[in-house]
């Protein structure tokens, strides 16, 4: 039993001592530099700040996982869509393709204001820019996987007589759900990331509504604490895509 | 084979103009509103003579902070990178620690840089550990890719684990490295972007959360058209660079 408990705080140990060494240093250079909390609360202020009222983090908390959520979802089934429509066609393929691949190799982020422009300060467009963020790789990411079929698969396919849109369900869409979760994976943090940054610049409820309020007020602890949930938000959303990954594959493959 | 290549760069280029041609026409007949300019006003806003001066502070500010988090974040990130190689019971820790840091989201970080450097200082370092963040997986898992055979051979000679590590895991690495290399320009421009979303004093960024605010829609589209344009031939520069570095370390 003690040897269980020692082992497992050795790995603790083993794995955050950094992010520990950090997070000390910055409560020892508050304390010591003596700074008013205004400028900058040490980790403890902040921490004590969220437990007297963990409540009043978890309404915008939710507003923005719930945005980034169906934003996410939207962004892939737009961007699974139209792989699946690029794959089916050799012209929209290639006339498709390069666009998407110089829009994920721009800032995106920069289209947030334009979009808000476009459609208006509404929660309704900060879900529309997360589906923009997320649609991309997802359409990236699929439209590879819809290529990327097991050597030698798609003649078996056509020895058998299987007819295009067979090869198409139980061949081709099959082999592109491990791209997709990867996908998945990789942009449900960035999902997060996004609806805070549109809220913060809208000014719509969430996370970033509540930070710019809080950071306006010069309520600092308060603006710390709704940073460390937006991160632990999307850390969340990362475990959960990642759970649902490795689900997904181990039933696929 | 050749001709397959060219048909799908005709393709892609007809594609890229399709896409300029509805940019304009959604524009002139205001598909989509009023906040939609034509791509051909944006042009003309973007080279009217008295508007130069204005792009080009902005965008030498928006240069400078990408450069300079762009070098720091990718040299840190590979210094760190190499720490956590030779090191191998500080990695775990280090592994963490950026993983950590990468999940802040940068909006909550910017503030806190605000104080603990200034308000210009904030886009470079927000630029920087995104960039870093990158160099770091990718050296990461690039310094274990070199064959079991070359490290026996290593070690038979006698070499020491640094020399074994410049002359055998960092130029294997290289592919890796050019891959991040290319990967981080987006995320260099986003982060300085951002990063001069909270109050700097100049730079592209301001001038795009200042044109969305006071309605000037020419000038919030040319300042992303700028943002935008740039990073995409920097990453198009990149790939060429990545391209060569992979069939050299064939």
């Amino acid at each position: 039993m003690t040897s269980a408990i020692f082992e497992l705080s050795s790995r603790v140990a083993q794995r955050y001592w950094a992010v520990a060494l950090v997070v000390a240093g910055w409560q020892i250079w508050v304390s010591a530099a003596g700074l008013s909390s205004i400028v900058l609360p040490g980790p403890l202020a902040v921490l004590t700040d969220f437990v007297g009222d963990p409540l009043s983090y978890a309404e915008p908390a939710g507003r923005t996982f719930a945005v980034a959520v169906v934003g996410l979802l939207f962004g892939f089934v737009l961007g699974s869509a139209l792989a699946v429509l690029s794959w089916s066609s050799r012209l929209l393929n290639g006339l498709l393709t390069p666009l998407g691949l110089i829009f994920t190799s721009i800032p995106v982020v920069t289209l947030i204001p334009i979009i808000a422009r476009l459609l208006g300060y509404d929660v309704r467009t900060v879900v529309a820019i997360v589906a923009l963020i997320c649609f991309f790789p997802a359409f990236v990411y699929v439209g590879s996987g819809l290529r990327a079929l097991p050597p030698g698969s798609d003649d078996l396919f056509r020895v058998f007589g299987g007819s295009r849109r067979q090869c198409f369900l139980r061949l081709v869409l099959p082999s592109s759900i491990p791209n997709l979760m990867l996908a998945f994976r990789l942009t449900a943090p960035e999902a997060v990331l996004a609806a805070v940054v549109a809220e913060f610049l809208m000014g719509t409820d969430g996370l970033g509504h509540m930070f710019r309020k809080a950071a306006g007020e010069f309520d600092t602890e308060r603006a710390l604490a709704t940073s460390l949930i937006a991160t632990i938000t999307s850390v969340a959303c990362f475990g959960l895509a990642l759970a649902a990954e490795r689900r997904v594959l181990r039933r696929w493959t | 084979m050749t001709s397959a290549r060219s048909q799908s760069f005709v393709l892609g280029l007809i594609g890229v103009v399709l896409f300029l041609i509805a940019w304009e026409v959604i524009g002139t007949y205001r598909l989509a509103g009023l906040t939609w300019p034509p791509l051909s006003t944006v042009l003309v806003f973007l080279t009217t003579p008295a508007k130069l001066p204005l792009f080009e502070r902005a965008t030498a500010a928006s240069f400078a902070s990408v450069g300079i988090g762009y070098v720091c974040g990718g040299a840190g990130g590979l210094v760190l990178a190499l720490v956590s190689h030779l090191i191998a019971p500080v990695r775990p820790g280090l592994d963490r620690l950026v993983a950590v840091i990468h999940a802040i989201p940068s909006i909550a970080l910017a503030p806190l840089l605000i104080v603990l450097a200034s308000a210009d200082a904030t886009p470079p370092v927000i630029s920087g550990l995104g960039v870093g963040y990158v160099f770091y997986v990718a050296a990461t898992s690039g310094l274990a890719t070199a064959g079991a055979a070359h490290r026996d051979l290593f070690v038979v000679l006698g070499a020491s684990r640094l020399s074994t590590a410049l002359r055998l895991d960092l130029p294997s690495a290289l592919p890796a490295i050019a891959s991040a290399m290319k990967l981080s320009v987006p995320i260099a421009f986003i982060g300085a972007i951002i990063g001069e979303w909270f109050g700097a004093s100049r730079g592209l960024g301001l001038l795009i959360v200042s044109a969305m605010q006071n309605f000037q829609i020419p000038l919030l589209w040319s300042a992303v058209l700028i943002t935008a344009v740039a990073s995409l031939s920097m990453f198009a520069l990149f790939s060429l660079l990545e391209r060569l570095v992979q069939e050299r370390m064939r």
